[in-house]
């Protein structure tokens, strides 16, 4: 579904990304892992269309979009959430999805039907009159992927969404993104939560400085002295 | 509340509003007048500064190619100017489209927009003073050729206020129209977060395109409105930026992005600045802008979303008011 070749991103003299290759299949979920400032959120960038990559390619269903605008991969079945949630703070919670509905559908009756339907499906229904700068951490979070449901992807990127969450919060989000996953919507998950990360993922792949450090199921990750050394740490456990 | 009711609104205001010329004497209805254009003028702004967020300093511009284009072709070809006007409509089209075109694909923002746009209604300024076929510093004269609907001139100003209500109204309706369409969403996406949006699949530059272009082309009709009613167009009357400025203040203080705000600031600025410099103009010139400028500062700085937005965080107060006891007794309850 997602071929990624040699995708590389230098600002200035940094190199953010180097050289990273992976795939991902229909109905995987994808953990791309790593400590901070290791290039993960670049690569989202960069796969969103919101950065132009330096080198390498990106191949969606067999079709190049690395240099696309951000409106065309969405359009093509690729849309993200935002580490930093991007809510549009002076409308309500319902307006603010009705933008990503609209990619699909013409009449805004219908974009409001649709909003609410996304709405319910992360349990944001009793906000959805609510202006959005008035939500808190979590509804606004929940908002990130209900704007990003809309516009019915096919494949998800989700930029920390269990991040600043309490514990039974994360158990919220996890569910959440588990259901999104069996409605056959294809995820990669950028996490520091490692109980949500380790739960969900069927392959994790681990960048450090830019560069893939490792690849495999979550047991093998867990064990991989590599990932210790650079990200994990000695007592790292799924919790 | 039914769906129908803000159109029902417009229209019954619209309806009232054609009442007035029997009570209004000569000079009020000079005032009328004047508030419809710059009313119409304002919500023409709103679209590409309320809407899209995009604060426009330079629709002046657009306003002074329809009122350029109208008093050439009727002075120079005798044209009527209903044919001025969709020459104007193609003008300004073509000119917002190209501006838009690439102060937006090179992503110019904020104060940077501000400022192009703001050189570009001054460079007009010059531009048109120089060129003696449109009449130099001097501007044009336009012959008055009796009371006809098809040369768009009347013999008193009741004639004139009824086509500035239907201008207004009309621009009104489509305002209200365009609200639960797709494109104004965008537009509203566009203002609120720009990067937000494009993940959304909304392109930006082409949203913000369409919008200076339908914002552009209102203001060139308003323009083609103030030529035939003053029947002369000056440099500094029509473009630069004092008229785009004066635009932009009547939406800022009735309430941006709203289908009202530029209305109701119009309606209240106008005859604040007009009376003023009746009364006023001699022994202190220049005064009517100054008011203008102070309204504004205090909107600014009392009412920051507008006259429209004050009242509705009012009428939000109102109502949580009279909902408190309810909020009280349950405070008693848990302490």
């Amino acid at each position: 579904m997602l071929e990624v070749r040699g995708l590389t991103r230098r600002f200035g003299g940094l190199v953010a990304v180097n050289d990273l290759s992976f795939e991902v299949n229909e109905g995987e979920m994808i953990g791309l892992i790593g400590p901070n400032g290791s290039g993960k959120t670049t690569t989202f960038s960069m796969l969103s269309g919101a950065l132009r990559p330096s080198a390498g390619t990106i191949a969606f269903n067999g079709e190049r979009i690395d240099g696309l605008k951000a409106n065309k991969v969405c359009r093509k079945g690729l849309a993200r959430t935002f580490q930093v949630v991007q809510p549009f703070p002076d409308i309500t919670a319902t307006e603010n999805v009705m933008i990503g509905a609209f990619v699909n559908v013409g009449a805004g009756r219908q974009a409001e039907a649709k909003a609410r339907e996304m709405l319910e499906r992360v349990g944001l229904t009793p906000k959805a009159d609510t202006l959005a700068k008035e939500l808190t951490l979590l509804q606004l979070k929940r908002l990130e992927i209900a704007k990003a449901l809309a516009t019915e992807p096919k494949l998800l990127l989700l930029d920390e969404v269990a991040a600043g969450l309490t514990s039974t919060e994360v158990d919220v989000m996890l569910q959440l993104v588990r259901q999104l996953n069996t409605e056959g919507i294809t995820c990669i998950i950028v996490e520091h939560v490692m109980r949500f990360v380790m739960n969900l993922s069927h392959r994790c792949i681990v960048i450090d400085f830019g560069s893939q450090i490792a690849e495999g199921t979550p047991e093998e990750i867990l064990n991989n002295p590599a990932v210790h050394a650079a990200y994990l740490g000695e007592e790292a456990s799924i919790a | 509340m039914s769906l129908k009711m803000p159109y029902i609104r417009i229209l019954v205001v619209g309806a009232l509003i054609c009442l007035l010329p029997l009570v209004l004497d000569t000079f009020y209805m000079h005032i009328a007048v004047l508030v419809l254009i710059w009313a119409f003028l304002a919500c023409a702004w709103n679209i590409i500064g309320g809407y899209a967020g995009q604060h426009s300093l330079g629709n002046g511009l657009y306003m002074g190619i329809g009122a350029y284009t109208v008093a050439y072709l009727v002075n120079r070809f005798a044209l009527t100017p209903w044919v001025g006007l969709l020459v104007a409509i193609a003008l300004s089209a073509a000119a917002a489209a190209f501006i838009g075109w690439i102060v937006f694909r090179y992503a110019l923002k904020g104060a940077y927009f501000a400022l192009v746009t703001i050189a570009l209604t001054e460079a007009a300024v010059y531009v048109v003073s120089n060129i003696p076929a449109l009449g130099g510093a001097g501007g044009m004269q336009m012959e008055y050729r009796g009371n006809s609907l098809a040369y768009m001139q009347f013999a008193g100003q009741s004639g004139y206020f009824y086509m500035g209500v239907l201008m207004v109204v009309f621009i009104l309706l489509l305002t209200q129209w365009y609200k639960s369409k797709r494109f104004f969403y965008q537009l509203i996406a566009v203002r609120e977060n720009e990067d937000a949006a494009e993940a959304l699949g909304v392109d930006t530059v082409k949203a913000k395109i369409k919008a200076n272009v339908m914002s552009g082309v209102l203001c060139a009709v308003g323009g083609v409105f103030y030529a035939q009613y003053f029947l002369y167009v000056g440099p500094r009357s029509v473009f630069g930026e004092v008229v785009s400025v004066q635009i932009l203040i009547y939406a800022i203080v009735g309430g941006l992005g709203t289908t009202w705000g530029p209305v109701v600031g119009a309606v209240l600025l106008v005859p604040l600045s007009e009376i003023a410099r009746g009364q006023l103009g001699n022994s202190l010139p220049g005064s009517q802008l100054l008011l203008s400028g102070v309204v504004m500062v205090l909107t600014m700085l009392f009412m920051p979303f507008g006259i429209i937005g004050a009242v509705a965080r009012l009428r939000q107060r109102w109502q949580h008011r009279s909902a408190t006891p309810l909020v009280d007794s349950q405070g008693g309850e848990a302490s």
